[in-house]
Parts: structure tokens; sequence; C-alpha cells
């Protein structure tokens, strides 16, 4: 079949479509008020957290074991940006929702859709509006950033940017859902439902599911808080950010699917399924990515450095048996402390769970609960410790290899600091949210209009 | 004359194949049948009115043919070749009824969306917004218009863009006597400038008055396809109105 005349109308620039979808978001309501709603809730957060830093900095004065415990990332940034979270886990969809939910409504998706760009570019220009929206919710929390500064604090630059990181693609994950549900909906009210049920569904399975045993744990691991975890705790995991970006896609391909009204529903039904096999497809590949850097500054996801490096040359399969039960706080501790650092810098770690699926009680005898059994190159032990100063002494022994010397001049001196924080609470109570009602003004003023487009007044 | 022949006769008065033409569109919604293996042709350069009461499928037919819609069967042709769903928007643009979209923002900023997208010049804009009357509204939202208002501005995002064919889906619902002439006269330029215009219309005297030719749609069926002389002639009524002819074939 031969093809119809060239068509008359050009592909279009991406520029006017995505200023258009940016106004969307700056005059609807919803943005602005997330931002109002946010200033209290950020700046409550950096007060307490401050507070609460500066009263175990005057315990860790005269103490440098008590100071080096002192981590601007736990004990400043992480809650300060828990603000940011709970605001993006709850308001953000709203936000997220306008870009596509009243176009749904008023029928002007019925104009976009004829015009001269691919559904793809459409939803690629909504994300990117959704992108523009997150950072303007990250303005209260990049503030108590400024803030802590110039009280005195300190910041480490590499954590500090993963941990925006985490929240960015979080931020886009939770706006590409909403795109989705606002996609599939008729209403932005059903879409809102559609997109708080995943995120509010989210807390459920995190709060409900965590610590079970078996399949009850790999089902809470797709919560979407546990994207943040990782970057809470300073690691950059490649693995975790490309399941992160193959979520992210997925939802914003099956938004691109479900967009348009002229595609019959067979036909979506059998495109979401490919992006649907797709999407886990890549998920699922990085689950074995295990590649991650410890970007925190006090190294807390690793062991220290000498350690590291002699770990790194153990080049056999490192078989640890832990007979525990999956909810038993001491494996938490012992997951935290030694195995997920055996995992990240160790080649070859296998770790099996002697209770799996089972109850504590009963699971495995009595005297053997609580024992943990390492076995590498033929030899075993066991032991019951979380600590590393005893574990990694035990491997050494068994691959026949002397403890490394601790590298002098390496402990993280913590940094203590007791400042006032009060005052911040004028600026995200008064100033803040003041000068968000002025940008709001701003954006709400009648644009110029050039006078050769009103030439003889407009009448016909 | 039956309603095939009378195509047939249409298609064959000027030989060259037509500008678009819709060939066995059907549509049901459940059980209920929408649109019923419907034919007809547009050509370059003519007013077309798709002309039926309430629920005859006038906007049923106009969004399937525009791709805003799944049918059930049928095919779009563009000169004699097929189109694609994701072709249309390249040949055609539909204009839906009581459209009010993008309602929190300017006048002027949605005109000039359109005019940016589709590439226009400061002068065709500033022409098409003349025409139209929209200069005292351009600095106030799309919310705040009053409905001739909006519907005007409307058009003028379907003035501006560059397609050879529009089809608009009562067109002159909002307007008084006097407006509706206005706007008639402006329709009437587009289609003298080569572009052909496919006008869903409910009121058969503005039909009448607009329409080089019309197709009469009645519970999702055509009735008849013709200039009004030839519509008479189906009808057997060679002195009756539109209003006549419609209810004789219908």
């Amino acid at each position: 079949m031969r093809s119809p005349d060239p068509a008359v109308v050009p592909r279009a620039p991406f520029h006017p479509l995505l200023a258009k979808e940016l106004w969307e978001v700056a005059s609807g309501r919803a943005l602005w008020t997330m931002l109002l709603i946010l200033c209290p809730l950020v700046g409550y957060s950096f007060f307490q957290a401050a507070a609460l830093y500066g009263e175990a900095s005057s315990a860790a004065r005269d103490s440098p074991v008590l100071a080096s415990g002192l981590t601007p990332l736990d004990g400043v940034l992480v809650p300060t940006f828990g603000a940011l979270y709970v605001a993006v886990t709850l308001l953000f969809p709203f936000v997220a929702i306008r870009t596509l939910g009243r176009e749904k409504e008023t029928g002007a998706l019925r104009l976009l859709v004829q015009l001269p760009y691919r559904v793809p570019t459409l939803i690629a220009a909504k994300m990117t509006a959704v992108f523009g929206a997150w950072l303007a919710a990250v303005i209260p929390a990049a503030s108590a950033l400024a803030i802590w500064l110039m009280l005195g604090g300190h910041l480490y630059l590499p954590e500090t940017l993963d941990l925006l990181l985490g929240h960015l693609l979080y931020g886009l994950l939770v706006g590409a859902i909403a795109l989705f549900s606002a996609s599939i909906s008729e209403s932005s009210a059903t879409a809102a439902i559609v997109a708080l049920a995943f995120t509010i569904g989210s807390w459920v399975l995190d709060f409900a599911l965590a610590g079970q045993p078996g399949v009850l744990e790999w089902v809470s691991r797709l919560s979407l808080t546990q994207t943040l975890r990782g970057f809470e705790q300073g690691l950059l995991s490649a693995g975790l950010v490309l399941g992160i970006v193959a979520a992210i896609c997925g939802f914003a391909a099956l938004a691109a699917v479900w967009l348009h009204p002229g595609v019959p529903l067979r036909a979506k039904l059998v495109r979401s399924a490919i992006c649907v096999a797709i999407a886990a497809a890549v998920v699922a590949m990085a689950t074995q990515v295990g590649l991650s850097v410890d970007l925190t500054e006090d190294r807390h996801n690793s062991f220290p450095a000498a350690d590291q490096r002699a770990l790194a040359d153990l080049r056999e399969p490192l078989i640890i048996t832990v007979h525990l039960a999956p909810e038993d706080p001491r494996y938490v501790d012992l997951r935290r402390n030694i195995l997920v650092k055996l995992e990240r810098v160790m080649p070859r770690v296998t770790i099996r769970l002697a209770t799996m699926g089972q109850s504590v009680v009963g699971s495995t005898s009595e005297e053997a609960y609580g024992e943990i059994e390492y076995s590498y190159g033929g030899r075993s032990d066991k032991s019951r410790s979380t600590s590393h100063r005893e574990i990694l002494p035990l491997i050494y022994a068994l691959a026949g290899r002397p403890v490394p010397t601790p590298i002098p001049g390496e402990e993280y001196p913590g940094y203590p600091l007791s400042a006032n924080a009060s005052p911040a609470l004028a600026w995200f109570l008064g100033g803040l949210p003041l000068l968000i009602v002025v940008a709001w003004w701003f954006s709400r003023r009648p644009p110029q209009i050039a006078p050769q487009l009103i030439k003889d007044g407009g009448q016909p | 004359m039956t309603v095939a022949s009378a195509i047939l006769l249409d298609r064959t008065a000027d030989r060259a194949p037509a500008l678009m033409e819709v060939v066995g569109l059907s549509k049901r919604y459940g059980e209920q049948r929408a649109l019923a293996d419907i034919s007809f042709a547009v050509n370059a350069g003519e007013v077309l009115g798709l002309i039926g009461p309430n629920g005859a499928g006038k906007t049923t037919l106009m969004e399937a043919v525009a791709g805003v819609l799944a049918a059930d069967d049928g095919r779009i042709l563009w000169r004699g070749t097929s189109l694609a769903l994701p072709q249309r928007r390249e040949f055609m643009f539909y204009l839906p009824d009581g459209l009010r979209p993008w309602e929190d923002q300017y006048a002027a900023r949605v005109i000039e969306f359109f005019a940016a997208v589709y590439g226009r010049p400061e002068i065709f804009v500033a022409e098409t917004i003349r025409s139209l009357g929209l200069a005292p509204v351009l600095r106030k939202r799309i919310a705040a218009l009053s409905k001739g208002y909006g519907r005007r501005l409307m058009l003028a995002l379907a003035l501006l863009t560059p397609h050879p064919l529009l089809l608009m889906d009562e067109p002159f619902d909002g307007f008084d006597l006097r407006q509706t002439r206005e706007i008639m006269n402006v329709l009437r330029d587009v289609a003298s400038n080569g572009r052909a215009l496919v006008l869903a219309i409910h009121q058969l005297n503005d039909a009448a008055r607009v329409c080089d030719r019309f197709v009469l749609l009645a519970e999702g069926r055509v009735r008849g396809v013709g200039t009004l002389a030839q519509l008479r002639a189906q009808a057997g009524k060679p002195a009756a109105g539109l209003e006549e002819v419609f209810l004789a074939l219908t």
C-alpha cells in the first residue's frame, strides 16, 4: 500500500509543549498548596533534628568516641528530608495528576493528541513538568541545608547529593505513578485514589510485611519506601538506581499506552502487557546488580579501609549459615553490621537462613539457635557475635590470612554542633511562605501581549 | 436513488480521488449501534455539513474519523490511500463541541501555544485574532470567557492549524444570529483558500446557509449525501428546503 501525500504538518518543536506543561503545573493550586504545607513540615523537622543533634553534641563534647557517632546525614539531613518524603508521598500525586487529569476532564486531551507530537513526547513533556514541580518542592529542604551551613553545620557533598538523588528518583517514581493513574482514570479524583493506593499501600506493605519470612519478605521489598532506604544510608547502588529508573520508565510507558482515547482497548492491553514484561525483566535484572558505592563520610556501610582491601582479596566462596529467625533483632543487627558489608566487598558471598520460612520456636534446635556458621575454603567456624571486630578475624583465620593492620588517621571525627535553630522557624513559618505566595501571585499575572497581535483593535 | 448510488454519483462527478473518504465506518457502544457502515467523501475547498438531530451520531462520527475514538470497523482514505490512526493528525484537525480546555490559562497564552506548535508567523496570528474579534479577551483566563468568546477562541485554535481538512462539531453553537453570520463568513473564507471543512450542525437553517454539500445522518446511518439539489432529487421534492428534504429522507 502506498503512503498518502507528505503530511502538511511538520514535526513541532518541543519547547512550546514543555512551556505549556510548566504553565499548567504553575497555574494550579495543587503545587502552591503543597509548597505552603511543606514549609512548616520541613521547618519543624529541621528544627527538631537540629535540637536533638545539639543535645547529643553537648553530651559528646568531651568524648571523641561519642562525637564520632554524630553524623549530619543521620542526625539532620535524613529527618529534614523525611518531611519532603511525606509530602511527596501524600501531596505530590495531586500535583502530578494535574498535568493530565484536568485535560481529560475538560476534553483538552482530544486537542492534545491531535498536535504534531508523538504520545511518548507528550508524556515526556509532562514528566519534565513533574520534575520541575519536584524541584520547587525541594526548595524548603534545600533552604534547611543552607541554614544548617549558616549555623556552622557540616555537610559532606557526596552523601548529600546521594540523598538528593534518592529523593529525586522517589519523586519521579511517584510522579510517573500519578501520571499513569491519571491516564487510566476518567477524573482527577479517581486518579488520586489510584495513585494514593500505590503510595499509601506501600506503607502498608512496609509495616505489615517487613521482617516476615519468605515470600512476604520479598513482597515487602516492592514497597516504594524501600527505594529511599539505601540513599538514606549513604549508599549509591547501581541495581537500585537501575530498578527505580526501570519502574519510572515502565509507569511512564503505561501512561503513554493509555493516553490516546482513539486506541482500541485490546491494543492498549497488549501494549501494557509488553511494557510490564519489559519493566519487570529490567527490575529483575537490576536485583542481580551488586555494584554499590558507600558515599558516607564515616563509611558506615563499609568495614575499615584495611579490612575492605583484605576482604576484597578473598576470592573463594564464603558461605554463611544463619540460625536466626528473620524477625529476630540479632539478625537485623547482623545484616546491617556484617552481612550487607560482606556482600558489598567480597565477590562471592552466599547467605543461608537455617530458619527459612519458619517461626523462631521449633525452627531449629535450641542449642544451635543464634549461631552463625562461616565456611570458607573448606573450613568452617561458628560465632554468635554481630560485631565485625569478632567476625572479621574469624574469617581471616578461615582464609589463613593475617588480620590487617589498621590504617592510622582514618577514624571519622564526627561533627558535633550545638546550635540554636529557633530563628530558622521564622524563615519556615514566615519568610518562605511569603515568598511562595508572592511567586504564586507573580505566576498568575496576565501575559504581555505583542502590540502587533491586537492591531486594528482585533475587531472582525 | 439509494444512498450508495448517491455516494457513487457524488464520487464519479469529479473523477479525481476525493480529499478524504470515509468507507464503511461502524461503531457500537455495547449493544447500542452508534454508527452503521458510514461512507461519504469530502473534496478540497468544500464545506460539507453533517446534518442530523441530537443523537444521530454526528459527534461519534467526527471523533472516529479524527481518530480520537476507536472505531469498530471502516477505513479513512486520504486521496485514495488508507490513513492509519497515528497519521490522521497530520492531515486533519478536529474541534470538539463545548470544549473549554486549559481553563486556568490566559487566552493569549493558548493562542501563542498553538501558533508556536505550528510555526505560525505573527502576522497570521494577528489576522486570525482580528477575524474572530478576540483582542478584547486575550488577557482573560479561559474559564472567565463568555460562551461566545470561548467558542471564538476554539475556532481560532482550529484556524491556526495548517491541516487541509478541519472537522468542527457545532461551530455556531453559542453565537447569536449576527455572530453566526460573521463566523460563517470566516469559515467561507477559509474554504475559499482551499481548506475543506466538515461541520456537524443540527440547525438546518445554519447548515443550508454555509454548506456546499450535506451528509444526512439519522440513527447512526447515512440517509443521503449530496448538494441540496441532489438531495431534493433523491427525496422527490424539487422545490423543498433542506428541512423538508431532511424530514423526507430520515
